[in-house]
């Protein structure tokens, strides 16, 4: 038994956490301080300016995938003003969808001070904690590659238990594969990083992290990981469902990780 | 202005022989999981304008790109505004290849501390506010003294440009720029993209043949590059905040942005994050983008920049001091913290473009002295790794 939170029209999530979504690098830093200040979620990144190309619609779509994702329970976009993507149409987008969405523009906002002052009222008024709600069906994503044995017992044990699984592991990167686990709205991660990577989370879905233990890296780290290896996939769901309960994955709690926008063409 | 005037600079003398007008730590993540820690403890140390930190998405993969992110990186890591360095990693092999390059660069403190070593993030986060503390009486007992006008390593950039940018504060701060490198300074101008349409005008400039050649070959790559991506550039530049602000086609941005380089003749091409070697002005090849352009400089040793902009920007670099100049007063006005000094009176018809330019000069020489801007002020750091995914440069 999960309870989540009813996040509206984005379904239930297992947390119910408010975006600040900068819309291009220049108000990245601007996000940072609103979401210190509300106790939001927010990510760095470098895009939404000088992006041609297939980029343009990508990174767009990727920023309304977060914005969407149900663990989300509204959305605060802030942009500069003069970038590619412009955040109004975003905000526009996204707010088809979710009515809790907002957005603040720097260069009509009387500067930093002005843009902080509204963001964060702003930030204040859309959130609303969304009620608690039973998850019947939990999205769980693996990201990397466990041994094939044991995601065939997990996978079976999963679907016995009426949720579903989406699997990542096109780069050996674990921040790079959470991009699709985004975009397939997985609830939660379980990952299990390469053997030359850390264990690395997100700020918008909880990641419980497994150690590979031929890794000489991972045996150094072994407290920053949930699990070892050798976890069996009971011991695994039980992990997750704890975790989708409510309590924080190792990741969540030391705020390892960053959201990282996938790119395809350079910058102009 | 002759070229015997006493300079009224100070900066920090680095072994090299570089001058930086900032002393930081500076901690810098090779990671994109360290990249919380590193602000962890850049804000929990007391003497938090001493240190400085960076975030970024790199997460250790090597594909074509690897040459560019390792120049970023080691030349990031030695910039002359930096008094010591610690680089904080996984512990792989690729990360001390970085940090043996940015040894090799330059003779400085230069910490590595990995993961893999310390055991985890607890205690990383530990070593590095320790390793912060060691070093932190040796950094801020390096005194400022006066400094020659070679030290200068000026950036020139430009960014939310509008039908201003081309008579305002361009050629304004292209008057700044003349007068540092007939002092013996050093000049870079950069944005390919900016200058696209106005290239034959800079390869005049050339002092030799090969240069202005260099300068057309630069131009001609970089759009070759993009249409190896099946785009038209013309179609997606300027911008839409650009045309917004007046202007109609890539060629007059160019036209106006180059304008930032004023009338001094070109001493070389340098590729994206390559030092110059000697005083002058130079092109720098490299992307429009704000943030790839200042991390690119401040990877190839500039030690202070001028950002012009006609919409307003906040951002500003980890390392390099980056004054704000307005375009347009109106905007000068609206958006106050952005701006460090507004070049629309010339457009207002209040100031000649000469008086501008030497306000110009003369706040570049303040900030250089320690004068705060407003970028820094606001706590701006931001950066970017430069990505060609696999273009032909």
């Amino acid at each position: 038994m999960i309870t989540g939170y009813a996040n509206n029209s984005r379904g239930v999530g297992i947390r119910s956490l408010q975006l600040i979504l900068p819309s291009v690098v220049c108000s990245t830093h601007l996000s940072k301080k609103v979401a210190e200040e509300v106790g939001a979620i927010t990510f760095s990144h470098q895009h939404g300016c000088g992006i041609i190309g297939p980029d343009v619609a990508g990174v767009n779509e990727f920023f309304v995938a977060l914005a969407g994702h149900p663990n989300v329970q509204s959305t605060l976009v802030l942009g500069l003003g003069c970038e590619t993507i412009q955040g109004n149409e975003l905000t526009d987008s996204i707010a088809v969808k979710f009515p809790q969405t907002r957005y603040v523009v720097i260069q009509e906002s009387a500067g930093m001070a002005g843009a902080l002052e509204l963001s964060v009222a702003a930030a204040r008024q859309l959130h609303v904690k969304s009620p608690q709600a039973p998850l019947d069906h939990l999205v769980i994503g693996v990201e990397g590659n466990p041994e094939a044995r044991f995601l065939d017992g997990f996978g079976d044990l999963v679907t016995k238990a009426g949720h579903s699984l989406v699997i990542a592991n096109d780069f050996k990167e674990p921040s790079r594969n959470f991009a699709k686990l985004v975009r397939e709205k997985a609830h939660v991660i379980a990952s299990f990083p390469d053997g030359n990577q850390p264990p690395t989370g997100l700020p918008l879905i909880p990641v419980v992290t497994i150690a590979n233990a031929q890794s000489l890296l991972h045996q150094a780290l072994i407290d920053d990981f949930d699990c070892v290896s050798g976890t069996s996939p009971e011991q695994l769901l039980e992990k997750l469902f704890v975790v989708a309960n409510g309590e924080a994955s190792k990741a969540e709690r030391n705020k390892i990780g960053n959201i990282v926008v996938p790119r395809m063409v350079r910058s102009v | 202005m002759s070229i015997s005037t006493p300079s009224l600079l100070t900066g920090f003398l680095r072994k090299n022989g570089k001058w930086g007008f900032r002393n930081y730590i500076l901690i810098l993540p090779l990671h994109n999981a360290l990249n919380q820690l590193a602000e962890e403890v850049r804000v929990s140390h007391p003497a938090q304008t001493v240190i400085t930190s960076v975030a970024h998405d790199w997460s250790g993969e090597i594909d074509s790109d690897w040459d560019r992110i390792h120049r970023v990186f080691s030349g990031f890591a030695v910039n002359p505004n930096v008094g010591a360095t610690i680089v904080i990693g996984v512990g792989s092999a690729v990360e001390e290849e970085i940090v043996q390059a940015a040894r090799a660069k330059r003779e400085m403190p230069i910490a590595y501390l990995t993961l893999k070593d310390s055991g985890g993030f607890d205690n990383l986060r530990k070593l590095v506010a320790e390793s912060v503390s060691e070093v932190f009486p040796l950094v801020t007992s390096i005194k400022r003294e006066s400094a020659p006008w070679s030290a200068i390593v000026l950036g020139l950039e430009c960014g939310g440009s509008d039908a201003y940018s081309g008579i305002t504060a361009n050629p304004a701060l292209g008057v700044a720029s003349d007068k540092f490198v007939e002092l013996g300074g050093t000049s870079i101008l950069a944005e390919t993209m900016e200058i696209l349409g106005a290239e034959h005008l800079l390869a005049a400039r050339a002092k030799t043949p090969e240069v202005g050649q260099a300068i057309i070959d630069v131009v001609a790559r970089y759009e070759r590059s993009i249409t190896y991506e099946g785009i038209d550039i013309r179609g997606a530049q300027p911008s839409r905040g650009n045309i917004e602000g007046g202007l109609t086609t890539l060629e007059e941005k160019s036209l106006g942005a180059a304008k930032k380089a004023g009338n001094a003749p070109f001493t070389g091409v340098l590729d994206y994050a390559y030092v110059p070697t000697e005083p002058g002005l130079y092109f720098m090849d490299t992307p429009g983008h704000d943030i790839e352009q200042l991390t690119g400089f401040a990877a190839a040793d500039v030690n202070i920049t001028v950002f012009t902009t006609g919409r307003g920007t906040p951002t500003g670099s980890a390392v390099i001091p980056t004054i704000k100049a307005a375009t347009n007063t109106e905007m000068a006005i609206a958006l106050p913290d952005l701006i460090d000094l507004n070049a629309g009176t010339i457009a207002d018809g209040t100031e000649t473009l000469a008086e501008v330019g030497e306000r110009i000069f003369a706040e570049i020489v303040d900030v250089a002295n320690g004068k705060l801007t407003a970028a820094e002020r606001g706590g701006h750091r931001e950066f970017n790794l430069s990505r060609l995914y696999g273009s032909t440069q």
